[in-house]
Order: C-alpha cells, then structure tokens, then sequence
C-alpha cells in the first residue's frame, strides 16, 4: 500500500517558517493538553487563564516568569553555543549542578568575605565548576573523536550523585533535621533583589545572552563557529583548526550552564540542594532547539518555557499536577518539530510516475 | 556476611539485571536501525504507570504486562513520528519523550500513588529446581519476566544476525539510502524498530512496578533509562554483550544498598556513579581502538533519512 501524500522539497524555504513552526507547536500542544485537562475532569479554559495569569498577569507573576527564564535561557545558550557548531552540550543539568556545586564551595572556604566579593567569587567557581564537568567531553571529542552526546549524558548522572553525596555527607547540614540539604549560606551571599522576586541574576542572564548574540552574529569567531558546523571542510579549508574549536566551545558550553547553577544558588535558593538543576538543563535543549541554536531566540523561548513553569506550578491549587508543564515543553517541541519541516517541505500527492518505491509502504 | 545475604545479593543481580536488559534490548534494536531514542526513560516511566493502573484494575499481572508493553510501544511512536516518518532532529525528539513522558506519566499516575499494588509477579516455582542449593535458589527465585527477558535477547540475537529481517534491519541502520535503492521501505523498517524499543522499555517499567518494587510512585524509574542507553553502547550493540553488561550495571545496582552488610566503608552513593563512568571509558577505549578498526555503532545512527535529499 502506497502512501498517497510525499515530501517535496520546496524550492526555497518558507520565510518565517520556524516562527510560525514554533506558534504552530504552542497551538498543538494547547489542544493536546486541553483534552488532557478535559480527560482528567478540569477545564481547560480555566486551566490556562490561569496558567497565563500567574506567570503575566501581575508584576509579581512576571518577575517570577523572567528570574525562571534565567537557567532556562543559560542553559539554552550552552546548548546553542555548542549546537550553532554542530555539537550535542546533554550535559547541562549536570553542568548546573558543578556550578552550583563550585558556587557552594567558596561560600564554605569563605563565609566571611564581603558579598560583593564572595557573591563574584562564587559566581566565577560557577563557571569553572560548569566547564570542569565539561572538560572530559571536550577532550575525548577534540583528541579522540568521542561522541559527546553520551559523555555529557552520562555525566548528568555522575554530578546528580555527587551533589547527593555531598548533602548527605560531608556537606551536609548538621542541623537541617537529617535532611539532605548543605548548610545555609551567609546572609551576604545572596544576590541583590531587582524588583519584585528578580535579582541581579535576571540581568547578568540577559547580558550574557546579549553579548553572545552580538558576539556570534559579528565576529569572526562566530563565522568561524557556523563555518565549522555546516563543513568539515570548508572549515579545514578556511584553515580553521577543528580540534581547538570543538574543545573551546564545548568547554564555554559547559561554563555558561555552570553560571545558571550559580546564579540560580546566590539568586534563588539559600542553600545548596540535590535539586538545584531542576531539569533546566534539559529543558535548556529543548528551548536551544525551538530557537534554532540562536541567542536572540534563545532569550524569547526562555520567557515562554519560564511562564509555563510558573503557571505549572500556580494551578496545583485547582489540583492539576505540576507536571503539566513537562508535558506542554515537550508537546511544544514535538509540534514545533513537525511543523518546521513544512519550512522546508511541502505535501504533494504522490505523483503517478514516481517509479521508485513507496517510502511508506 | 552469610550465605542468605550472598544468596540475596545473587536474586537482585538477576532483577536489576532484567529491568536494565529489557531496555537496553529494545534500545538496541531501535539503534540497529539507525534511530537514537534519548526517550527510554520516559517510556519506562509510561510503561511502568500504565501496566500498574491494569494491575490494580484487572488484578491480573499478565494483562498488567501486556499494558505496559502496549503503553510503551504507542508513546514511542510519537519519537517514530516526529523523528523517522518527519525526518527531525533525533537528539532532540528523543530527550521531549523522557521530558513528557516523566511528566505525563506523573500526571496520569497521581492517584495512583497511594494504592497497593493490584497484581504482581512472584517468583516462578518450579519445584525440586528451586531447591537445589545455590544455583536454583539464585536462578528459580525470579519472576516469569526474568525468563521472558532472556528469551527475547536470543531471539532478538538469532534475529539480527541470521535471517533477513535482521539484515535488512541493519542495512537501514548503516546506510539508509543503499538500503531505499534495494527496495527496502526505511520509514517502516525504522517505525517498526523504534516501536519494539518502546514495547520493550515499557516491558522493563512493567517489571519494575509490577515485580521489582511493586507501587507507582513519581521518580520510581531514577535514572535507570539513562543506563540502559549506556548498556548500549557499553555492549557495542550485540544483545549479548549488552546481557553481560546488563549483569555487570544490574550488579552495581543490587550491590547499592548492600554495602554496609557486607562491611565496606565507601558511600553507596559513589558506587552508583559506575555505569556511567564505566560506559565513558568503554566509549573513550572503543574510540582509541577504532582508529585502527571499523566502529561498532550503526553508520546511519542519528541521521533522518528523506528519499528527496539524496
């Protein structure tokens, strides 16, 4: 049996496709999830005004939206980073928790310290913290061609068990009642509040973002990036050397998650916990691929992903689990995903001089 | 240490053994043809609520069973869907299915939480057998998935590596367009292999709530998805290899809680960063061997195919 429809490819691609792949996605993954909600006995319609009104509707709710959009929006910037060259960064999550693990780290070795001092040394441990765990990867991939997507993989796993470790042993708080959680950290520690429930964290975020969109779009290093991630060859013709920049971007990649653990410990928590990563980090490739590995993108899906956290969490009040949220992010990438290749393709009729063999047979 | 805690540690290397080996089989499978799938832990969790919602409905754990395979099975077909018939990103597909299916899962399993289990697998009685010393309390004190499980490894074996099915399935996962041109549909040989994947990730959730620790609760699959897609890899795709593995990651899993009675002083926490250590190493070791040796992964693995950009 013969599928009746084919791809084609379109002779150029669709102008605006991936913007309206993504809308396409959010409206999919909408419906899909209102027969969930209708399913499971709530209503849908009350479901997301609410939803939409915790995370916009008031200047509190937008300031939770946009201090969730930071790791989010980190994390989809490491992903991005590494993914406009081609290569996988899975290893957010974990490379969240070493900065968040480094950031600890100094505030034990230094409790007195100024904040301002401490604030800075915690936040740089950070970003050594996230590029240390993706040292290995990017010295097995550029030395040995080691395929980097299941070295970063796995060592999610390796730093989700050393952060259990530490709370439940040497780190942990001999008076936090037996729970798994690092002492408190000193008062100065905490980043200074911005507005509402922001802080400072909101900022760095956004001129991280910033300066990598501008940065990648107009220097050479940029060019070089995008060069290196379309050919192999062009790149070695253009006389750039492969091994040096699949090692560097890797290693950036993981010190700009290593920053979200940072920021997210100084900003929002007062002590480090297992959870600190809180799935940010693979939710950080799913909002890196939404925006087609582009900083400027990244920013906006980051703000979308954060209010649907948000508004995930505010309707646990109507009893709908939070997971909610989970399962939107995901339908809103499998929505994107198939609408986006209509950029690029179109549906025909399967023509009847096709000789060749049915593809869906 | 005794012999009933050696004797025990034995039974749990063959239980965690089972639920890592029914996922890294399926996972293998669906790599053989060319298809990654990030998305074992979410199916896990979906095959695993599924078969324990039938349980405490039909009380019967072969319905149950069968639930969570077919559970498995359709959730994996979103991944075929949007990553093999839509040709998107593999990588990317397949980490939305764990998100989403972690997630959906929790939200179908919320009442569920708090029941006890409706029906479960005991452990199979096959009279004078189970009580030779030893041997037979080790190997016949195992639920009848156990045997299931090793039953479909040399299936799946003699499968891949003698009969046509196998070869064509290969064939797709080594170089899709060669196997297109000889009249092979890619499409849905790799469909059907990513859907077997998923059956067998939801078999192994199946008996994880159904006999290795019977109750849904939200995080009961902990990462245990992740090693199977490391078993994989660790195994070079040969479901042989990937049993040995699957026995030796099972182990370190079974030896967890064990430690201290067996008096060793290290935090069963370290331990159980292994698999994902030991699978780096395998990966770098494999890497610096095939330099001089072809690699064993599937050539095609990771690349969507479409006749039209040929």
């Amino acid at each position: 049996m013969a599928a009746p429809l084919a791809f084609e490819k379109r002779e150029s691609p669709l102008r605006g496709g991936q913007v309206r792949a993504f809308i396409v996605g959010v409206v999919i993954a909408l419906l899909l999830g209102s027969i969930l909600l209708l399913v499971s006995g709530h209503s849908p319609v009350e479901v997301y005004a609410k939803m939409f009104d915790s995370a916009f509707g008031s200047k509190r709710g937008i300031s939770t939206t946009l201090t969730r959009a930071v790791p989010l929006g980190l994390a989809g910037l490491a992903v991005a980073v590494a993914g406009s060259m081609g290569l996988w960064n899975i290893g957010a999550e974990g490379q969240i928790i070493a900065g968040a693990i480094g950031a600890a780290w100094i505030a034990r070795l230094g409790p007195d310290l100024p904040g301002p001092v401490l604030i800075t040394l915690m936040l740089v441990a950070a970003v050594v913290g996230g590029g240390f765990l993706a040292l290995g990867p990017a010295l097995a991939k550029s030395r040995l061609g080691v395929n980097e997507i299941i070295t970063t993989l796995m060592l999610n796993e390796v730093a989700i068990r050393v952060v259990r470790y530490l709370v439940n042993g040497p780190w942990k708080d001999p008076e936090g009642n037996n729970f798994p959680i690092a002492p408190e950290l000193p008062e100065q520690a905490a980043l200074p509040a911005l507005f509402e429930r922001s802080n400072i964290g909101l900022l760095i975020g956004a001129v991280v973002l910033l300066a990598f969109g501008v940065y990648t779009a107009r220097s050479a290093w940029g060019y070089e990036l995008r060069i290196a991630g379309s050919s192999e060859k062009a790149a070695t013709y253009a006389g750039i050397s492969l091994k040096a920049k699949i090692f560097t971007v890797l290693l950036l990649s993981g010190a700009i998650a290593g920053l979200a653990g940072g920021i997210e410990l100084t900003g929002s928590s007062d002590r480090l916990v297992e959870g600190v990563a809180n799935g940010w980090g693979y939710a950080g490739i799913i909002v890196a691929a939404l925006a087609l590995m582009r900083p400027s993108g990244v920013a906006a899906v980051a703000v979308a992903f954060g209010a649907v956290q948000v508004g995930g969490l505010s309707i646990q009040t109507l009893g709908v689990p939070a997971a909610i949220a989970s399962i939107l992010q995901a339908l809103i990438l499998f929505g994107a995903l198939s609408a986006a290749v209509f950029t690029n393709y179109k549906l025909v009729r399967r023509s009847a001089r096709s000789t060749a063999p049915a593809v869906a047979s | 240490m005794n012999e009933t805690t050696v004797i025990g540690l034995l039974i749990a290397v063959l239980e965690f053994g089972t639920l890592l080996y029914l996922a890294a089989l399926g996972e293998t499978i669906a790599e053989k043809s060319g298809v990654l799938n990030l998305g074992v832990e979410g199916m896990m969790a979906m095959g695993g609520v599924a078969a324990f919602w039938a349980g405490v409905e039909t009380g019967n754990p072969w319905v149950a069973l069968l639930v969570g395979v077919i559970a498995g099975a359709l959730f994996s077909s979103i991944h075929g869907i949007v990553a093999v018939v839509m040709g998107a990103d593999q990588v990317v597909s397949g980490l939305a299915l764990t998100i989403g299916g972690l997630g959906l899962a929790a939200f179908l399993g919320q009442d569920l939480v708090v029941q006890p289990p409706g029906a479960r697998f005991e452990a199979t009685n096959l009279g004078p057998l189970n009580d030779i010393p030893w041997l037979g309390e080790v190997l016949f004190d195992q639920t009848a998935v156990t045997w299931i499980g090793l039953a479909l490894g040399v299936v799946a074996w003699f499968v891949l590596t003698r009969t046509r099915v196998g070869l064509i399935l290969r064939a797709v996962g080594e170089s899709a367009s060669a196997a297109d041109s000889s009249g092979t549909s890619v499409v849905k040989t790799r469909m059907i292999a990513v859907m077997i994947g998923g059956a067998l990730a939801g078999m192994s959730g199946a008996y994880l709530t159904l006999a290795l620790a019977p109750g849904w609760s939200e995080g009961t699959t902990a990462g245990r998805g992740w090693i199977a897609v490391a078993l994989v890899i660790f195994g070079a795709w040969q479901p042989g290899r990937v049993g040995v593995g699957a026995l030796l990651f099972g182990g370190l899993l079974a030896l967890e809680p064990r430690l201290q009675t067996f008096g060793v002083e290290i935090s069963p926490i370290l331990l159980s960063m292994l698999p994902y250590l030991l699978t780096i190493a395998v990966l770098v070791a494999l890497s610096i061997r095939s330099r001089h040796r072809p690699s064993a992964a599937p050539a095609a693995i990771g690349q969507a195919y479409r006749r039209e950009d040929r």
